[in-house]
């Protein structure tokens, strides 16, 4: 991305604007809500006929290898009723799904909605830190990178994020875990180091409320890190550009030639103009994060939904596939709809722009 | 975007707060009744059975390993083998178990009996063994569990423990509240469900119907098992929880040292090994032969390492002309150099496999003479002697009507197998044999060899052989549409010992037979089997009494302590 190039508005931004001719942004995220509804149960019932599709049968999965005849196969697919017809199935499921109940996972032994209640909040845990790592990250050094245009920092700064950029998720992680895990700990013996897994320690339970959140906070810093960073060189890289379009503003120059300080300068009267457009890009990073969650999770043993639906899919586990499927829909959907209106209230030209 | 910026700081933060109980207790009715139960018993238990005055007692110990326990504790519907070890050896009990030499020894049955005739077994059931509610575990306990895995409708997965037995009701009678009989018709190793199959609570799950055991809560959300320990919690894809059960009885060895046991899956074996070596876990079942060497490396870590129940081999579809002639078949094998193989991808932790008898079986015949050593030249000869020639000077050898052997070699992605499979095309090679190694995802790939249309001409494969063995599923002639007879194979002499074998009460008659079947799979090769993987486990040295063997790693876990003196 070059400098001076902003990302623009996106056409539904505009239509909050459209939206909020009326006066109602409630009567528009409404209208977005249940414009949603067939979109998501749409989503769902491709991702239904399409994992049906898929070859593979999950009731042999369930038998031991090289035991079980086609009797006690053909017993096991009455018996989680996988032996209807697909049609009877999707009428099952839909039924399911409006009574929230989502089926049975096979793969997991228990209810979809325990899994989910179990694994989304995981995963939107970890999203949220990596999302906010990320933007945070990404804002403070694209700003710096525009402040010091063509400096050694920004020089510095820039390969760096195009080495982040350009890492595998998979990789970095491992590294991470190799370097501040094993090699911070056992090797260079640092006083601070990071679990290489899971969400707590195995003495959790026996912690102070207080060790409790810290015991969290400790085990969220490498996958957070490990998803977010690759995120935040791309971010930084569109706040510069932002940025660099804002600080050639006649306003900032106005700002500057009144002797305001540089700080103030920046922090007061470009910032604010700057973030504008980074913030629709909330929308289009929530799918990335949760894509990333698929491997993240795995590697960092993290208990959540992206790595649950890849071995459901392995385990052709249709009805868990299908409800994570939903609620990772459902999230993108809504973090566009988030986004969408924190850019009209960010934005004081939006705001303005339907009086003109 | 300061805003913005707090409220996703502030939402992560307030949903990763303290409050969060350290326990998953589902919601589901069955669980909010027993999970109490359980508690209460526990504490009960705790105090009329308080924790002897020694340092070896305390403690958390972790294992790691890279899969969940995927078919939880339900013995009913449990097949892997990381689910039958906890039914063993941590919740459930078995009825026997077999000690260090793999004789049977009396467990959850204190004693047993066989009719003169073989046709039934009675069994004494012990009177200090409690549910982790409190309730008694008696012989109404058995027979429910028997009836429940013979039932048809349980599908329980390895239906062909029960092929002898007679099932139902008439196959199980209560004599007394702690005597059962089982009966059945003679055949060879009749204990052998009773050391792999827990028993389960009757009170439970009695009114259970059987075809929804599969999907009832026991399983993965609240067992309540009569093992050593006792389930505490589980948190899907992440970990197991378990305490000690102060009340398990002192002839079976008491209270199990550690105060709590936790299994974690890990799915990532670097971050498996990463934890190992930074102390977050205490076990690490199966690193990789490569990893072995971090183990040894590392002082604080002890790497144990026993003969392996899985054997990995290339199986032959014999529907296929091309392959359907044993000679070719063999010679497929002699061109493979499998001891190559056992050295450069699994470090030398393995050895090779020449049927799908295992070394620690009693029957194993080190001593036979393979046909398939690697034999290149012999591999030509035997080729040419069956028609296949390079005829064109390709150096691809074709039949008489002029077909290339070509064959197309599938494998799930998997660095084991992807190596057999590269192997094979480049050795093969040499001997006028054209290998396509095709990667195929896993759950496709048993679709396509067992379903009915048997769509693959080789397969990278791999099976658990227990010690109870049985190849009926696999090789007898009137089971080739079955799921996993895709080799095809329809041999007299295979059928006939595979009858023999199975009836043989005898140990003398039935090791004759086994040497004979096993002389005969070396002839027929429906299969070129590579080689036994022997498991690794690294152990962290502050843990101490553990023993390990093909019994399995968690044989002795009620009787692992961490060191007094570890730090």
């Amino acid at each position: 991305m070059t400098s001076g190039t902003a990302v623009a508005p996106n056409d539904e931004a505009t239509s909050v604007t459209e939206g909020r001719r009326g006066g109602d942004l409630s009567r528009y995220v409404l209208r977005r809500l249940v414009g949603a509804i067939p979109l998501v149960i749409g989503i769902s019932s491709i991702v239904f006929f399409v994992v049906h599709l898929a070859p593979g049968d999950p009731a042999r999965l369930l038998l031991p290898p090289g035991g079980g005849d086609q009797d006690v196969i053909d017993q096991i697919r009455r018996n989680l009723g996988l032996d209807q017809p697909l049609h009877i199935q999707y009428v099952k499921w839909l039924g399911s799904f409006f009574t929230g109940n989502f089926g049975y996972s096979f793969s997991q032994g228990a209810p979809v909605r325990a899994v989910l209640a179990n694994t989304f909040p995981n995963t939107l845990l970890l999203s949220g830190f990596a999302l906010a790592v990320a933007f945070g990250v990404g804002i403070v050094v694209g700003t710096i990178q525009a402040v010091r245009q063509y400096s050694a920092a920004d020089s510095i700064l820039s390969v760096v994020l195009l080495f982040f950029y350009s890492m595998p998720g998979f990789w970095l992680a491992l590294m991470l875990v190799l370097m501040l895990s094993y090699q911070a700990r056992n090797i260079w013996e640092w006083p601070i180091w990071f679990p290489a897994s899971a969400m707590v320690s195995s003495d959790f339970g026996d912690l102070s409320s207080v060790g409790r959140l810290a015991d969290r906070l400790w085990h969220l810093v490498l996958p957070a890190t490990a998803l977010s960073l690759s995120l935040a060189a791309g971010i930084a890289r569109y706040m510069r550009g932002s940025m660099l379009e804002v600080i050639r503003q006649d306003y900032v120059r106005t700002a500057r030639s009144k002797g305001l300080p540089e700080r103030l300068v920046i922090f007061k009267h470009a910032l604010r103009n700057a973030l504008s457009p980074i913030i629709t890009m909330v929308g289009v990073y929530i799918p990335m994060v949760f894509s990333g969650t698929v491997i993240i999770e795995s590697v960092f043993a993290w208990p959540g939904m992206g790595r649950m639906i890849f071995d459901a899919i392995g385990a052709r586990d249709y009805p868990l596939v299908v409800a994570g499927t939903f609620f990772f829909a459902l999230t993108v959907v809504l973090a566009n709809l988030l986004a969408d209106v924190l850019y009209a209230i960010a934005d004081p030209r939006i705001r303005y722009e339907s009086d003109v | 975007m300061k805003n913005l910026l707090l409220v996703f700081v502030t939402a992560s933060v307030v949903a990763c707060g303290g409050s969060e109980a350290p326990r998953n207790v589902s919601s589901d009715p069955f669980c909010q009744r027993v999970i109490p139960a359980v508690d209460a018993w526990l504490a009960d238990a705790r105090i009329a059975h308080p924790t002897p005055d020694d340092d070896r007692y305390g403690g958390t110990v972790v294992v790691g390993t890279n899969g969940e326990i995927a078919d939880g504790m339900n013995a009913a519907v449990a097949a892997d083998y990381n689910a039958t070890q906890h039914h063993q050896f941590v919740n459930l009990m078995t009825l026997i178990d077999f000690d260090d030499e793999y004789e049977p020894r009396g467990y959850l049955a204190e004693s047993w009996e066989f009719a003169e005739d073989m046709t039934s077994v009675t069994f004494r059931i012990r009177q200090d063994v409690f549910w982790h509610d409190g309730e008694q575990t008696d012989a109404h306990d058995v027979a429910f569990t028997y009836l429940a895995v013979t039932n048809p409708e349980t599908a329980f997965p390895n239906a062909a423990f029960w092929s002898h037995y007679v099932p139902g009701e008439a196959g199980v009678e209560v004599l007394d509240d702690f005597t059962v009989r089982i009966r059945m018709r003679p055949h060879s190793m009749p204990l052998d469900p009773f050391r792999t199959v827990g028993i389960l609570p009757e009170h439970l799950l009695g009114d259970v119907p059987p075809s929804e055991l599969k999907q009832h809560p026991f399983g993965s959300q609240c067992p309540v098992g009569n093992g050593p320990f006792v389930f505490y919690t589980h948190t899907a894809q992440d970990r197991w929880v378990f305490e000690a059960n102060p009340a398990f009885p002192e002839e079976l060895g008491g209270r199990p040292f550690v105060n709590r046991y936790v299994y974690r899956a890990i799915p990532e074996q670097t971050t498996l090994l990463a934890e190992l070596l930074t102390g977050g876990i205490d076990v690490y079942v199966q690193p990789t032969p490569e990893q072995a060497q971090n183990v040894l490396d590392a002082e604080q870590l002890d790497l144990r390492r026993f003969v392996g129940r899985s054997y990995m081999y290339v199986g032959w579809n014999a529907r296929l002309p091309k392959l359907s002639d044993p000679r070719v078949r063999t010679a497929l094998g002699m061109g493979v150099d499998r001891q190559s193989l056992v050295d450069g991808t699994l470090g030398g932790y393995g050895r090779i496999a020449n049927s799908g008898v295992p070394p620690f079986h009693f029957a194993f015949d080190a001593d036979l003479e393979s046909p398939v050593s690697y034999d290149p030249a012999g591999a030509r000869a035997l080729l040419e002697e069956a028609g296949w020639v390079d005829r064109d000077g390709d150096g691809v050898r074709e039949n008489a009507a002029g077909e290339p052997l070509e064959i197309v070699l599938k494998y799930n992605p998997h660095h084991l197998r992807q190596a057999i499979a590269e192997v094979m095309q480049a050795q093969l090679s040499e001997v006028g044999v054209a290998i396509t190694p095709q990667s195929v995802e896993f759950t496709t790939l048993i679709d396509q060899i067992a379903s009915t249309r048997r769509d693959f001409e080789g397969v990278v494969m791999g099976w658990n052989a227990e010690f109870r063995l049985d190849d009926t599923d696999l090789f007898r002639s009137d089971r080739i549409d079955q799921p996993y007879a895709f080799s095809g194979t329809q041999n007299p002499t295979l059928d006939r010992l595979i009858d023999a074998l199975s009836t043989a009460v005898d140990e003398d008659v039935s090791r004759a037979l086994w040497v004979e079947y096993q002389r005969a799979i070396m002839e027929e090769q429906p299969y070129t089997y590579f080689y036994f993987r022997d498991r690794l486990v690294g152990v962290n040295r502050r843990l101490q009494g553990v023993e390990m063997d093909v019994r399995g790693e968690w044989t002795t876990v009620k009787d692992w302590y961490i060191d007094p003196a570890s730090p």
